[in-house]
């Protein structure tokens, strides 16, 4: 166990977590828009970036992005300095001026006080803010469908070719986790489509409810060791099944007793 | 043959050099990349078949040798004959005949062909003599021009691979890291870091392995220096990394280069192949314990791929992005190993100063950049091309005495160093000594070397703009200060241009450009404001012009020029059918006049007029 | 630690305590979560089952976790669902052979038993001592 301390409070935290854990534990809120505790941390975003510093550091102060920062013994961190501050609501106008539409980029640049762009909107700019949380979190599963492409301003989120991609199961992980809800899929008639590919969802056997895709549910059975009729159920099918067997053994007993 | 000790490897080397005494005579080609384009492929052919054609065909890899980059690439194809040194310039194949005869068996002189000295117009015949190759010392190119580039032997023949002799007999791999360090060579990358600090902070790690990594991903515009030397000079590249090896001990190395170097790739190949077919590569090099390979690894071109984290991340076979750096390569690089990467001019200094010793190089250049330099000197100079020269001398120096002043005896403005992270530095500062410290001290950097120099008509505001084009066209688009800050700074800038800026923009400007020098992930983020605020500093009265008089006073933004005809106008009728937008209307004989709605500023009409009748403002 | 959530449907009278109690103390932000248990009609008169996880051996739902947000706490012996790690794929949800991981769709995440950390508040409210949190030595004796 280490010691840094934090806006002034001193506090424990392990040699090399990640500074932004120690924040966060603390209930410091700082805003993140390429972070998910799922995937390794990028530094793409930028807004979670603290001034540092340390009292041999003979008042030098550094300035890094938390979520990469290995927290060492005896520095001293200070989350909302005035140009920690500055900075974020700088770079949250520069996304309010990329992404004019998106909500959440609104909000979230309204808490910095950044009302307004003060730059050039980006015209037809769409809400993709290139965190990278899809293609990371994509990556992490092992499905590695979808990357980005391209780089600079044109960078953009895409399978292969901007084909269906063959090694998409349609987990939809990527849409659920995208901070600005930019990736489009379409959930109709027991079937899916998403990155132009389309799957068709498992039935419950029972009541017809879906949960997953068959290629999901085929990729988990070959690769992760579990029977597939595990899937062919849901989950409430599931409960009754398991409260129907453990009732009938509650009642041997039962009458067993009487 | 192989080369199994030292012994073999001094018999090549005299061998190579009784083959030198023996035909003193020579006819060397240049064949950089600059010269091969201007046709110096086609060259080689017609003196191959002119020697023939005079029976001496069994000695003509003895006298035609097919050169590395001699830098003056502008006058190419060069041709010089030995031993009078006759300097040829733009050769073409129709002359070979005439030189063979005249200057190469007898040693007559080809007048037309010489370089004409820029400043009086006087003809030169011997290279040393030109002001150009006179002022330079060279260290880093000192085989480019000289030998062969494909050729092993001949490197041999110039004390190639006695420094890895040398390392490899005598002195411990801690030596080697202190004579490295004792010289002060810094790296040449643009970075500055102590190369032997570098070498000794990877060795002291404990890993299962370290790597050595050759950075030729030159991606600045109008750099070729690296390129050069991968091509004109591969086997001092590969001594130079076999040094580095064996001193970090490491047992594979990968020279990163951008696949727009075809040449480059093919001779760095042939290199490492010659080496591992003689043994120099491989196991047990020499006879002594040190195995190294060496591999060449692609890179599709990227800018940002030149940036330590992102170029290992693409040898390693993924997306070329950089990571933060709170744990450095040098510790944490290839492959998670500890890996050292050095640029191209780095590495193949290093041969060298093992050979001469550190004394020796450090006695060149300034106290704390030592050594010389390469430069690729562009732009409206008089003599253009790749120059090294001794740390510290003045910009003066190299722009007017090397580079013979500026072009049409213009007035000198402003010359950009560094490449596109690079700034300007103004008229006031060109007898600033040139080294690492003094360019970062005025907003500027080394970088990998490129010098951009430009006249009183070249517009700063639009040099600013075009090299904010370039970043943000070359920004990995990982962070949102680089991708999306640069973006907006290009935004305000095009705006200035236009003639649509504001005052508040200057401010703005500033505030946004510590913005992003701030919060960029990498290197290149973080210096990408600097053409802007260099500018800024130094010519914000042009900035200021732009703004509020809407003019730009080097007549080059469209948008706030006029193009006008005075009355001096003679009705020649020429810029009539140059302008492609009917703008200009007028009689035989008398003075003509633009219709100012349909002229769209692009300056055909300046350039035919022989009466200086147009006035630009 | 030795001690073990034991559910006897016996004595499950279907009140629904248990629901309330789980519902309440895995309130995010003030607002109930879903239950993580449910009593259940188990087909013969006056017979509920309390369905929740049981914490498997070799548990389908961490095999199906690829992103390793489901995790086994070695002092309870609970699997514990991180919802920071959770992407929400739902992997969980369908490989349950028990459908004890479910999807509450008013936060929009996936919940599981977690055994309150050590100290289930379920079988704290239940009245009939349907559900016991008890130390394991005493459930051998019993059941042996």
């Amino acid at each position: 166990m280490i010691h840094i301390t934090i806006n002034g409070k001193v506090v424990q935290a392990k040699d090399g977590e990640m500074l932004l854990t120690v924040i966060r534990r603390e209930q410091i809120d700082i805003p993140t828009l390429c972070h998910h505790e799922a995937v390794e941390p990028s530094g793409a975003c930028r807004l979670c970036m603290v001034e540092i510093t340390k009292p041999s550091w003979d008042g030098w102060c550094d300035y890094v992005t938390s979520c990469l920062y290995p927290a060492e013994d005896g520095l001293i961190v200070n989350t909302h300095a005035p140009k920690v501050n500055e900075l974020r609501s700088s770079i949250l106008d520069m996304f309010l001026a990329r992404h004019p539409k998106s909500p959440e980029i609104r909000q979230l640049a309204a808490e910095y006080g950044v009302m307004k762009t003060q730059f050039e909107e980006v015209v037809d700019g769409d809400n993709c803010i290139l965190c990278g949380i899809c293609t990371r979190i994509c990556d992490t599963m092992g499905f590695k469908a979808i990357s980005m492409v391209g780089r600079g301003h044109g960078k953009e989120v895409a399978p292969p070719l901007n084909m269906a991609p063959a090694a998409c199961v349609g987990c939809l992980s990527c849409a659920k986790n995208c901070p600005t809800n930019y990736i489009e899929y379409n959930m109709k008639n027991g079937g899916l489509t998403i990155w132009k590919k389309d799957f068709e969802m498992i039935a419950c056997t029972e009541c017809g409810a879906t949960t997953i895709t068959k290629e999901f549910a085929e990729y988990l059975s070959v690769n992760r060791d579990i029977p597939f009729d595990y899937f062919e159920k849901c989950d409430a099918c599931h409960r009754k099944e398991l409260a129907g067997t453990m009732g009938r053994i509650a009642n041997w007993d039962r009458e067993a007793r009487s | 043959m192989t080369i199994k000790n030292v012994k073999d490897l001094n018999k090549i080397r005299k061998t190579s050099l009784a083959t030198q005494k023996k035909h003193p005579k020579k006819v060397l080609v240049c064949c950089g990349t600059g010269c091969i384009a201007n046709g110096a492929l086609k060259i080689v052919d017609s003196v191959r078949d002119g020697l023939e054609k005079r029976n001496l065909k069994d000695v003509t890899v003895e006298i035609l040798k097919e050169t590395g980059c001699h830098g003056f690439c502008e006058l190419g194809p060069l041709v010089i004959i030995e031993p009078q040194e006759t300097f040829y310039t733009k050769v073409k194949p129709k002359h070979i005949e005439d030189i063979l005869d005249k200057s190469f068996l007898d040693n007559e002189v080809i007048e037309p062909l010489l370089f004409t000295n820029p400043v009086d117009g006087s003809k030169i015949t011997k290279y040393n003599d030109i002001s150009f190759f006179k002022h330079q010392q060279r260290i880093a190119l000192r085989n480019l021009g000289k030998i062969s580039a494909h050729d092993m032997n001949e490197y041999i023949g110039v004390d190639g691979y006695q420094a890895l002799a040398k390392v490899l007999f005598e002195m411990t791999p801690d030596e080697v890291i202190g004579e490295v360090t004792k010289s002060g060579l810094r790296g040449r990358g643009g970075g500055g870091f102590s190369a032997g600090r570098k070498w000794k902070i990877c060795k002291d790690i404990k890993a299962d392995k370290h790597y050595v990594i050759c950075n030729g991903d030159e991606g600045d515009p109008g750099a070729f220096m690296d390129r050069s030397i991968m091509e004109g000079d591969p086997h001092g590249v590969l001594e130079g990394m076999m040094i580095a090896a064996y001193a970090i001990g490491a047992k594979e190395g990968y020279i990163y280069v951008r696949d727009e170097y075809p040449l480059a790739v093919k001779h760095l190949e042939k290199a490492i192949l010659d080496c591992e077919r003689t043994g120099l590569l491989g196991e047990n090099i020499l006879g002594s314990d040190f195995s190294f390979t060496i591999k060449i690894a692609r890179g599709a071109g990227a800018f940002v791929c030149g940036e330590s984290s992102a170029l290992m991340k693409s040898v390693a076979g993924e997306v070329g992005e950089p990571r933060a750096k709170y744990v450095r390569s040098v510790v944490k690089g290839l492959y998670d190993e500890p890996t050292v990467l050095n640029n191209v001019e780095t590495l193949v200094n290093v041969p060298t100063i093992i050979r001469k010793g550190a004394d020796w190089y450090s006695s060149i250049g300034t106290k704390k950049s030592t050594g010389t330099q390469v430069f690729s000197l562009v732009g409206k100079v008089r003599n253009t091309g790749l120059i090294e020269v001794p740390m510290g001398i003045t910009l003066r120096e190299i722009i007017f005495d090397i580079g013979g002043g500026i072009l049409d005896d213009r007035p000198f403005k402003a010359v950009q160093t560094g490449g596109p992270s690079g700034g300007c530095i103004p008229e006031s500062m060109l007898d600033l000594p040139v080294d690492f410290d003094s360019l970062t001290e005025v907003g500027s950097m080394m970088g990998s070397g490129g010098l951009i120099v430009m006249d009183d008509k070249t517009c700063i505001v639009d040099i600013a703009k075009y090299f904010l084009e370039f970043l943000v066209e070359e920004s990995c688009g990982k962070c949102t200060p680089c991708c999306e800050g640069l973006y907006q700074l290009l935004k305000i800038v095009e705006r200035i241009c236009a003639g649509k800026g504001v005052e508040a923009d200057i401010e703005k400007m500033e505030r946004l450009s510590e913005n992003i020098m701030l919060g960029s992930l990498c290197g290149l983020g973080k210096s990408g404001p600097n053409p802007l605020m260099s500018t800024l500093k130094y010519f914000k009265d042009e900035y200021i012009a732009h703004i509020k008089d809407k003019k730009c006073p080097a007549g080059v933004c469209p948008e706030l020029i006029t193009y006008e005809i005075l009355d001096n106008c003679t009705g020649c009728m020429a810029c009539i059918p140059a302008c492609g937008y009917d703008a200009i209307e007028g009689k035989k004989k008398e003075v003509h006049v633009i219709t100012q709605d349909k002229c769209t500023k692009c300056g055909a009409c300046y350039a035919v007029c022989n009466f200086d009748s147009i006035l630009v403002s | 630690m030795n001690k073990r959530f034991i559910v006897k449907p016996e004595l499950c009278t279907g009140c629904r305590s248990c629901e309330l109690a789980c519902s309440f103390t895995h309130a995010i932000d003030g607002v109930r979560s879903l239950t993580r248990i449910n009593p259940i009609d188990g087909g013969f008169k006056d017979l509920w089952v309390p369905v929740t996880c049981l914490q498997c051996d070799d548990a389908a739902c961490i095999k199906s976790c690829l992103v390793n947000a489901l995790k086994r706490n070695p002092v309870t012996g609970a699997v514990e669902l991180n919802h920071e790690v959770c992407v929400n794929c739902m992997a969980c949800v369908a490989a349950c052979p028990f459908g004890c991981a479910i999807l509450d769709t008013q936060t929009n995440l996936i919940v599981k038993c977690d055994l309150c950390g050590g100290d289930p508040a379920c079988a704290h409210f239940c009245p009939t001592k349907a559900l016991v949190w008890e130390l394991i030595k005493k459930a051998v004796k019993k059941t042996g």
